[in-house]
């Protein structure tokens, strides 16, 4: 039983994989190792960065709107 | 079918360019279907189109029919001239960058992603960047990296923070490294003060570290997702490392250009009149392109341009090609594409075969000529006899139109203040005879209150 279960296992991963490798065919460039780890650890930074800015830039355009209409 | 692959078209599996019947059209194959589909329903090519940053295409119905691995032939809209990195200035990679990135931030918009970065995919039309390759975009998967990434920094971040920080004449590096500056190249050319710039720092420093040290190794790609909120916070921050980088401008810089010739207002004006009615002459209805050698500032580009043909501005100064290309949005006609060119050594071709990026020869003929106050430059400064002169314009296009400066002139005398003369033959006499040998001399003027005389010539 064990051993059916590993082979279904791993017929799931290879399924999944061949699945996931059409999508991947089209990469014709390579990402590089080292550029990969870069990006996400830059992106990590970045993310959180960009959600602030993003949140500080609703938060200004809510006031100004607020104002404006105060205004008028 | 009779076609003929275009050489630079074979890296992407997606598809390819070709000639037919000198029209260029686009394979796209089967294995791309996906991802075209999404490109054309998603509104992502509508608006890119509309905002003048994509080319647009039509598709050709009946070819695809003859080949089940073709899914479609499409037809680009037509550049009548491809320029290439090491000819452009500072702004104009500047501008290929924030194109580049604002093409990537609308296609994450859509669902999808560019998956290339190639300097070599945009090129300008009407002054503006446009992206040329239809066939960069597939379908955005969150968690997944922005894949060219790396292809980015390289091509367009690296070779620009050079040229910012170090010296503009750096661009030339495009010329031995077709994929773009290697990053531990520019982190070792790069000032040290660059390391204060968090996204030089990052970006490039890092980045090239980051790369040696991972070389020959793989990551699961699995474990360490990139979520979106990331990937849009690395292109915000590609785009303001960009948008922040500015030429280092000399107060004086501009001052030189035309205060060094030695012509009154009169004589100049007078110039600019017979250029005109010369190019009156060689132009008609079919005419599409002239190249202006020795542009300088592209004073007289925008003679010819004004008569409704592109008009490529070369010029071996490189302040020169940015004074003019920056000059574009002030200008309402956008007909002017100002380039850098030293014409004793123009750009080869280069690339895999030595045809991937073709030489500037072969990217011609130009319809008309112009090459104006640059023979002396040639054949005094570069020592080339009048006839390879001769040649080389008869290779370059069937109309000249061409100053000859005699020995008499001030600039000339400047060039043999401080060598022997060992031109004999060169006066208007021995300029005429060589020039005979490829070209007939249609009308030939003096330049007023000079000792300069205007050409128009046809090749034999």
């Amino acid at each position: 039983m064990g051993k059916t279960k590993n082979l279904l296992k791993v017929a799931t991963v290879i399924a999944i994989m061949m699945l996931l490798l059409p999508a991947q065919a089209f990469a014709y460039l390579d990402p590089g190792t080292g550029s990969y780890v870069i990006q996400l650890l830059i992106g990590a930074v970045l993310g959180g960065a960009f959600a602030i800015k993003a949140f500080w830039k609703n938060i200004r355009s809510f006031i100004s709107g607020i104002t404006k209409s105060k205004k008028g | 079918m009779g076609i003929e692959t275009v050489p630079g078209s074979f890296r992407d599996p997606s598809g390819f360019l070709f000639y037919k019947k000198n029209e260029i059209f686009r394979q796209i194959n089967l294995t791309y279907k996906e991802n075209y589909d999404e490109l054309m329903s998603s509104g992502l090519y509508d608006e890119l189109v509309e905002e003048g940053l994509l080319l647009s295409h039509e598709e050709i119905a009946d070819e695809a029919k003859k080949d089940e691995s073709i899914y479609k032939i499409i037809k680009p809209e037509h550049l009548s001239f491809i320029s290439f990195p090491y000819e452009w200035c500072f702004s104009q990679l500047k501008d290929a960058a924030l194109a580049t990135l604002e093409i990537q931030n609308k296609a994450l918009e859509h669902g999808m992603i560019l998956k290339d970065a190639s300097v070599y995919n945009i090129q300008f039309r009407d002054c503006r960047p446009v992206l040329i390759d239809t066939l960069s975009f597939e379908k955005y998967i969150e968690g997944e990296p922005w894949i060219a990434y790396k292809q980015f920094c390289q091509h367009f971040l690296a070779p620009l923070a050079l040229m910012k920080s170090v010296d503009e004449r750096l661009s030339q590096l495009f010329r031995v490294y077709i994929d773009g500056i290697p990053l531990d190249l520019a982190s070792r050319l790069l000032p040290r003060k660059s390391m204060l710039s968090f996204s030089i720092a990052t970006h490039i420093h890092l980045h090239a570290k980051s790369q040696k040290k991972y070389a020959d190794q793989s990551v699961s790609k699995k474990r360490h997702a990139m979520k979106k909120l990331a990937m849009l916070g690395l292109i915000d921050n590609l785009s303001s490392a960009v948008r922040k980088m500015k030429r280092q401008i000399k107060s004086t810089e501009w001052g030189e250009y035309y205060q060094g010739t030695n012509y009154a207002d009169h004589s100049f004006q007078n110039k600019q009149k017979l250029v005109s009615d010369f190019l009156d002459k060689a132009l008609n209805e079919r005419s599409k392109i002239v190249w202006d050698l020795g542009a300088n500032t592209g004073v007289f580009s925008k003679i010819a341009s004004e008569k409704g043909v592109l008009t490529l501005a070369f010029d071996i100064d490189i302040n020169a090609v940015e004074q003019n290309y920056s000059s574009n949005g002030t200008n309402t006609d956008c007909s002017v594409l100002p380039l850098l060119l030293d014409l004793t050594n123009p750009s080869p071709a280069i690339g895999w075969e030595n045809k991937e990026r073709e030489s500037l020869i072969e990217r011609g003929p130009a319809d008309t000529v112009m090459a104006l106050a640059l023979i002396h430059h040639l054949a005094i400064s570069n020592n080339v006899p009048l006839e390879k002169l001769a040649d080389f314009f008869a290779n370059l296009s069937d109309n000249l139109i061409i100053e000859f400066v005699p020995k008499e002139d001030s600039q000339v005398k400047r060039l043999l203040a401080t060598r022997e003369d060992i031109f004999t033959d060169y006066h208007r006499e021995g300029f005429e005879k060589a020039f005979k040998k490829r070209f007939s001399i249609i009308a030939s003027e003096p330049i007023e209150k000079t000792d300069r005389h205007l050409y128009l010539m046809t090749k034999i």
